[in-house]
């Protein structure tokens, strides 16, 4: 059989299979094949990692409770655990038990909640429970009890007393006492410091609060701890504030609050080093049309089979082919020249997370400075890996300064420049001086200016929101992209550069 | 001539002309006739030059192989004897590490162009050159030192310095296509086409010039030394000939392009071979490969066991082109 019909069936074959699985997924199994108009849901996941001991273990994380309002799917998932989950009036915990552990273990647990629902942290209401005693004694309670006084002349109901309080602690320019209440509740309480002060500050001036535990729903953060809010009580309701922005009323659309009531977020017994981690991910397929899906065994097929802090990973990772798609097609068609033949497709996963201008201006600030001082290394006569070596440390510390740079001159984002991948930039500098100084400085950027024109196509190509979700939902239509690239391997046209590279010929 | 000739040709016009691309010489005939293990036969400059060696050809002189930092701290006593020499890296491709050594003076080396390279330039080439800085994939590599050749007078006068080589394509066997590469003031002494050198196409009958092109443009004279450039003959073509069709049978490549130099008193001899030719030498000789490339599968089909002589009769009967109109 001919190589020619080898490679046609391979191809019919992998178009075949990967649009016949995104039918079935798409048709019978409802997953809709457009990115339409369907609303957003939150997926926030749990994890709750420890090192077993050995001994029995028990793990009682505290849940959203329904209480408040918040409603949507819930699901654990652990394997080898015994599973429940408790629900009394305010209160919802999910229960983990099992024999006997030891080593690393992960429990997970699950809610989506449709986008633009309740934040979690609507006031509740509740009969009235004095505030606790102080247990502050000597000069911290004096310090305490001074800064209360100067609050309360100037406010007098919970809500600006609340904003007063936080504000004071988190001003930073405070007054003696203030400097000294901090220090010892950095010593007692670490990073939640400030936040416990902000708690018995107000709990002193006869307003009950307490911790809540929230989560940012910012999917860029990847895995997230969870962050301390506070719950104060107004007299009828307990309301949640974020203490950083102590007068706004928290937005649903930014804030999901995970668990309030003053109780720990973690109960673990059995087990050290424990921590939760919260990764939070907006979907686009609605709820109900993945039923389906979650029985069949066409699951795999999807990333969404995976815990969401690894599924946060793929979403790049099935960008990438189709970056590797772009570069085949611009230099094996079009015949565009470039440094290193997938050096742009990293350069393109950068400029997704950089804004492409400040991307540009950055890589070529880098990519200057870099060949100045590859050549003032040259005259070190130094050997190829010493001398790249140098070119990384040269790169990172320009990295740093940049960063510094534009964070002194007010421009956000100037530690974006860490995304781009270090040792591939330099060995394009490496590279584009060994080009210069062979065949000269016009090739040398050619080949630069034509990596940055493959990069930004394949940056384009890539931020597509309808190819982005096809890629992460119907993965199987990758397949329909490698037969692509097979049939591209065997094109024997020109390639476009062609057309203008022997545009004189015939003419003697 | 219409309008957008000025800026390309068509693809159905390239195919007219029987231009082969890049694509279509990797597809059709690199990849089906160079098997992968040979490759490292013409890569590896040494490995080529001891099978030719075997066979009888000549090839410039070796006079030191520098495999070490050992070696490169004595290069100056293994060198004192020879007046003019060669730096190249084994696993060189496309004339990257080159040096070329004229003369030596005061404990200094002097390039053609009259730059003078000190012994500690010299050895920070040398290390270069065994850390891998030129050869392919950046592997490891060792330095030959050579003969340096002293080209023929007919050969230098088309040549603004620089030493002129001859490139020969072959496929099966056969002898399709020929072109000389001469240097400018632009190239700066290297024959590499893109940088400004002048590929000058050869009657493969004949071994006269008939076509001279400087960037993809035609030309009959020498941009900078104001030489005729169409029209002469180039010594010992049977030679050339013979040689390159030795170069086939030993590789066993089936696609190849052999390069060689004249030398004013040894003749032609052969530098090296190349598995991956590159197709400026259609432009040189205004000839789409194709139409030498086609005509060849053909006989190859008809007669597969022609011996070489017969090969290099058939290529010279069949690919006579004439001299274009100056």
């Amino acid at each position: 059989m001919s190589t020619r019909w080898k490679l046609w069936i391979a191809v019919l074959c992998l178009v075949g299979l990967g649009l016949g699985t995104a039918y079935h997924k798409s048709v019978n199994l409802g997953v809709p094949f457009w990115r339409g108009e369907q609303v957003r849901d939150w997926e926030i996941e749990a994890k709750v990692s420890f090192l077993a001991t050995g001994k029995r273990v028990k793990a009682r994380l505290a849940l959203p409770a329904r209480k408040a309002g918040v409603g949507g799917v819930m699901e654990a998932g652990s394997l080898g655990y015994h599973y429940s989950t408790q629900r009394d009036a305010d209160e919802a915990t999910a229960l983990w038990t099992a024999e006997e552990r030891s080593g690393e273990q992960s429990l997970y647990f699950r809610i989506r909640i449709p986008e633009g629902s309740a934040s979690g942290g609507e006031p509740i209401a509740d009969k009235f429970d004095p505030a606790r005693e102080s247990y502050l004694t000597g000069s911290v309670a004096e310090a305490a009890k001074t800064i209360i006084g100067r609050i309360t002349s100037v406010s007098k109901d919970p809500e600006s007393l609340f904003a007063a309080v936080y504000e004071q602690v988190f001003s930073g320019d405070g007054t003696q006492e203030l400097a000294l209440l901090s220090r010892h509740y950095s010593k007692e309480h670490r990073d939640q410091g400030r936040i416990r002060m902000g708690i018995d500050l107000l709990e002193m001036a006869g307003i009950p609060s307490r911790v809540a535990y929230g989560v940012k729903l910012e999917p860029e953060l990847g895995p997230q701890s969870p962050v301390p809010l506070v719950e104060y009580y107004d007299g009828a309701y307990w309301k949640v504030r974020d203490p950083m922005a102590p007068g706004a009323v928290l937005d649903a659309g930014s804030w999901f609050v995970w668990h309030r009531g003053g109780g720990p977020l973690l109960d673990l017994t059995g087990g050290e080093s424990s921590k939760v981690v919260f990764t939070v991910v907006s979907e686009r397929v609605p709820l109900s049309s993945l039923t389906n899906l979650e029985h069949s065994p066409l699951l795999i097929s999807t990333i969404l089979g995976l815990p969401q802090a690894e599924r946060a990973v793929f979403r790049y990772l099935v960008l990438i082919p189709l970056g590797a798609f772009v570069v085949v097609l611009l230099r094996n068609i079009v015949g565009i020249q470039t440094l290193g033949t997938f050096m742009p497709v990293l350069i393109a996963l950068a400029l997704l997370e950089i804004p492409p201008v400040r991307a540009i201006v950055m890589f070529s600030v880098i990519v200057a400075f870099g060949l100045w001082f590859r050549f003032l290394l040259s005259r070190l006569n130094l050997l190829v890996v010493p001398r790249v070596a140098a070119c990384v440390v040269i790169v990172t510390l320009l990295m740093m300064l940049m960063s510094v740079v534009a964070h002194k001159m007010g421009m956000v984002g100037g530690g974006q420049i860490t995304l781009f991948p270090m040792i591939i930039l330099a060995w394009t500098i490496e590279r584009m001086s060994l080009i210069w100084e062979e065949e000269g400085k016009r090739s040398a950027i050619v080949q630069v200016c034509g990596s940055l024109v493959v990069a930004l196509i394949a940056y384009w190509f890539m931020s597509i929101g309808q190819v982005q979700y096809w890629a992460f939902y119907f993965p199987e239509l990758l397949l329909v992209l490698l037969a692509a690239i097979l049939l591209i391997g065997r094109y024997t046209g020109y390639r476009l550069s062609e057309l203008f590279r022997f545009r004189s010929f015939g003419h003697a | 001539m219409r309008w957008w000739h000025r800026w390309l040709r068509t693809p159905a016009e390239l195919r007219e002309l029987g231009v082969v691309g890049i694509n279509m010489r990797n597809a059709r005939y690199i990849l089906p006739n160079n098997q992968r293990k040979l490759y490292r036969l013409v890569d590896d400059k040494l490995q080529t030059k001891a099978l030719a060696e075997a066979e009888g050809l000549s090839v410039p002189k070796t006079y030191a192989v520098v495999r070490s930092p050992r070696d490169i701290s004595r290069i100056d006593a293994t060198l004192a004897e020879y007046g003019s020499f060669v730096v190249k890296p084994s696993r060189g491709s496309g004339g990257k590490g080159v040096l070329v050594i004229d003369g030596v003076e005061h404990g200094h080396y002097i390039k053609p162009s009259g730059a003078v390279v000190t012994g500690d330039d010299l050895r920070s080439h040398l290390s270069n050159v065994l850390a891998g800085m030129f050869s392919l994939g950046g592997t490891r590599d060792v330095a030959l030192v050579e003969y340096r050749v002293r080209p023929a007078k007919v050969l230098t006068e088309l040549s603004y310095q620089g030493a002129p080589d001859i490139r020969v394509v072959m496929l099966h066997g056969y002898p399709v296509m020929a072109m000389l590469r001469a240097a400018t003031i632009e190239s700066d002494g290297r024959a590499n086409l893109h940088q400004g050198a002048l590929g000058i196409g050869l009657d493969l009958a004949t071994g006269k010039t008939i076509r001279a092109v400087h960037h993809g443009s035609p030309l009959t004279i020498h941009p900078d030394s104001k030489v005729p450039l169409i029209g002469v003959q180039i010594p010992d073509w049977e030679e050339i000939l013979h040689i390159a069709s030795i170069c086939q049978v030993m590789t066993g490549l089936g696609y190849l392009g052999v390069d060689l130099m004249i030398d004013e008193t040894l003749g032609p001899i052969m530098i090296e071979v190349n598995a991956r030719p590159g197709l400026a030498i259609q432009m040189a000789n205004g000839v789409g490969l194709m139409r030498r490339l086609e005509p060849v599968v053909d006989q190859h089909l008809k007669n597969p066991h022609a011996s070489p002589e017969e090969k290099v009769e058939f290529s010279k009967r069949s690919f006579r082109t004439v001299a274009m109109a100056s």
